[in-house]
């Protein structure tokens, strides 16, 4: 069953009535083209500041009704799972009632279910297989494609992105010449968001950018600011391929393959995870526009971005595609698990760990710049470097959890990150023994507590990359970082037995 | 080519249809760019919803379109929408688990 425009409002009206320390019914700032008011849902708990921001983004796309409903569901399960003091189960995926507080008490999240609210209503009216707004276009016929309406790379047109108004995938008359394309660049401008979600259907995907052309990571000469735009003509020169950082690109994938290892484990369905480009070529998306924005314009915030198409492909009795139930099938309940999974991952992953402890406890803004700029300009840059932050970014929110229910750990983590910040302040410093062992005792703090198999080999990485460091120089550590793969750390040492947790 | 449309009429069938070059070495840029309403195709093919006029163009056009399913337009199948009183009782339902709520709810004159 699928909600209407108004019970998708009622919801948001009754959370935020309900529960307003937690959710915050927001008006966009833009009426749909009808004049209908469009709301977001703020959610966030606690008091914690130098939180980062989450944006998810549903119903663009008329027809594909699920995604509207699976936010709200979403909304509803975050809610309850934070009041009641208990977790999420989705499937064979749970999340721990830790894991859920600490999302809503170290995350702005918002959630705008349904950013095309006239589409929708058209498509329970009139045709079911509506994929635009209502723009009346004069003289002519109806809709702008609302996901190719955004200022990137705009009126160049693609085999899915046309400047004929009568074409269902028509960029309108300009750039975000639509209300509902921009509400969403005006909460991103209001916001400074860090990660978005633009949710879609059908296929059972994860993107990332690039979706005008393929991506590359060699050429930065390459780069969407110097195209021709607003020419109602193909890609020039055509042979373009946008260029990506590889830190960017290695967030990109190892995000999308988390996310789609979470789906897999509700019900085992096989997410894949790709550039849009991939799927076929795009202008104007929401998606692409978003991340573009700090290029653009550097003085802008970078928001990793992604787009989900959820569902698989219904097929008729004869093993054709049957298109309308794949975009509405008559029960999404489980389409619509998968997809709040996936967005849950999402958030999760947008948790940036030392950034959380540092800004809330320790009142550092600057401080972490020189961790940034380590991990970007040097680990993103080498296959092994990039191992450390792939390990790092899978351990960190199951730790965080760990460490905020425990004062010790906390205090000892809040000591451990203002020492890392010292000491990346002169990579000739060398890190003395003490240094090093209260490392190593804060690692075998966190292994008595680590569940999962996955997390303790993870640690054990850590481990050993730490026990060699003493009387090296910060300099040295990281070049260690740069040239030993984590896989030979495996290979050269056995797991070390789990210490007994202290009573 | 000028598209072909339905300015003066809405369409008011449109069929699932897979999209294929007659000549596949020579078309394979063209087929990138064709103006059709794209939906994703596992198997990699090129697949849309198109009109009428649509397969007219696409064939004027030079390529082959191979109709799968028709589907008239017309409204979402009302047994798909939720009922107001149904979406009510789902939404109690669920603020029923929460703890306190009716103290709440009812402090608020609810």
């Amino acid at each position: 069953m699928y909600r209407t425009v108004a019970q998708l409002d009622s919801a948001m009206n009754f959370l935020s009535s309900f529960f307003p320390a937690l959710c915050t019914r927001v008006e966009m700032p833009n009426r749909s083209v009808q004049g209908r008011r469009i709301f977001a849902l703020h959610m966030h708990a606690g008091s914690a500041t130098g939180r980062r921001k989450v944006f998810i983004v549903g119903g663009l796309h008329a027809r594909e009704l699920m995604n509207p409903d699976a936010i709200i569901d979403l909304q509803l399960d975050l809610a309850l799972a934070y009041l009641n003091g208990t977790g999420i189960t989705l499937g064979g995926r749970s999340w721990s009632a830790t894991d859920i507080k600490v999302m809503l008490e170290s995350l702005d999240i918002w959630m705008l279910p349904c950013a095309n609210p006239d589409g929708r209503e058209y498509v329970m009216t009139v045709d079911d297989m509506w994929r635009q707004n209502r723009r009346d276009n004069p003289g002519m016929c109806e809709g702008v494609d609302v996901n190719r309406n955004c200022d990137f790379v705009w009126g160049v047109t693609t085999g899915t992105t046309s400047c004929d108004p009568c074409m269902e995938t028509y960029l309108g008359p300009g750039r975000f010449s639509e209300p509902e394309s921009r509400n969403i660049r005006d909460l991103c401008d209001m916001q400074n968001i860090d990660v978005f979600l633009d949710v879609h259907s059908f296929t059972e995907l994860v993107l990332f950018p690039w979706g005008h052309t393929h991506t590359q990571t060699t050429d930065p000469t390459q780069r969407f600011t110097s195209l021709a735009t607003g020419t109602c003509a193909p890609l020039n020169p055509p042979g373009h391929q946008e260029y990506m950082l590889p830190r960017d690109q290695l967030r990109f994938t190892t995000v999308a393959q988390t996310i789609v290892n979470d789906i897999r484990a509700v019900r085992g369905r096989n997410y894949t995870p790709q550039t849009s480009r991939a799927l076929y070529a795009t202008t104007g998306t929401t998606s692409d526009y978003v991340y573009s924005r700090h290029i653009a314009n550097p003085g802008l915030r970078k928001t990793y971005a992604f787009a989900f198409e959820t569902g698989p492909p219904v097929l008729n009795p004869n093993g054709t595609i049957n298109v309308p139930e794949s975009f509405h099938p008559a029960d999404p309940t489980l389409v619509k698990r998968d997809a709040k999974a996936g967005m849950i991952s999402l958030m999760q992953q947008s948790i940036c760990a030392i950034e959380f402890i540092g800004a809330t406890f320790l009142g550092l803004t600057t401080g972490l710049d020189s961790m940034r700029k380590v991990r970007d300009e040097r680990l993103a840059t080498t296959a092994a470097g990039a191992e450390m932050v792939a390990l790092f970014e899978r351990v960190q929110f199951p730790l965080l959890g760990m460490i905020l229910v425990d004062e010790s750990l906390t205090k000892e983590a809040m000591g451990l990150l203002d020492t890392c910040v010292k000491l990346l302040e002169n990579e000739e410093t060398v890190l003395t023994e003490r240094e090093v062992e209260r490392g190593l005792a804060f690692v075998d703090a966190l292994v008595s507590r680590a569940e999962s198999k996955e997390l303790l080999t993870d640690l054990e990485l850590v481990r050993k990359q730490l026990e060699g460091s003493a009387d090296k120089s910060v300099r040295k550590v990281l070049d260690d970082l740069l040239s030993t793969p984590t896989r030979t750390l495996t290979k050269k040492k056995k797991p070390t037995k789990k210490p007994r947790r202290k009573s | 080519m000028a598209a072909l449309d339905y300015r003066e009429a809405p369409p008011t069938m449109r069929f699932s249809a897979t999209i294929h070059a007659l000549e596949q070495a020579a078309d394979l840029n063209r087929i990138e760019n064709l103006n059709i309403d794209r939906v994703p195709d596992p198997t990699g093919l090129v697949r849309a919803l198109v009109t009428p006029e649509d397969c007219v163009r696409l064939v004027n056009q030079g390529f082959e379109v191979r109709l799968q399913q028709a589907h008239p337009v017309q409204p979402l199948n009302p047994e798909l929408i939720e009922s107001d009183e149904s979406f009510k009782n789902w939404f109690d339902e669920r603020m029923q688990s929460v703890r306190g709520f009716k103290a709440r709810k009812g402090s608020k004159g609810r």
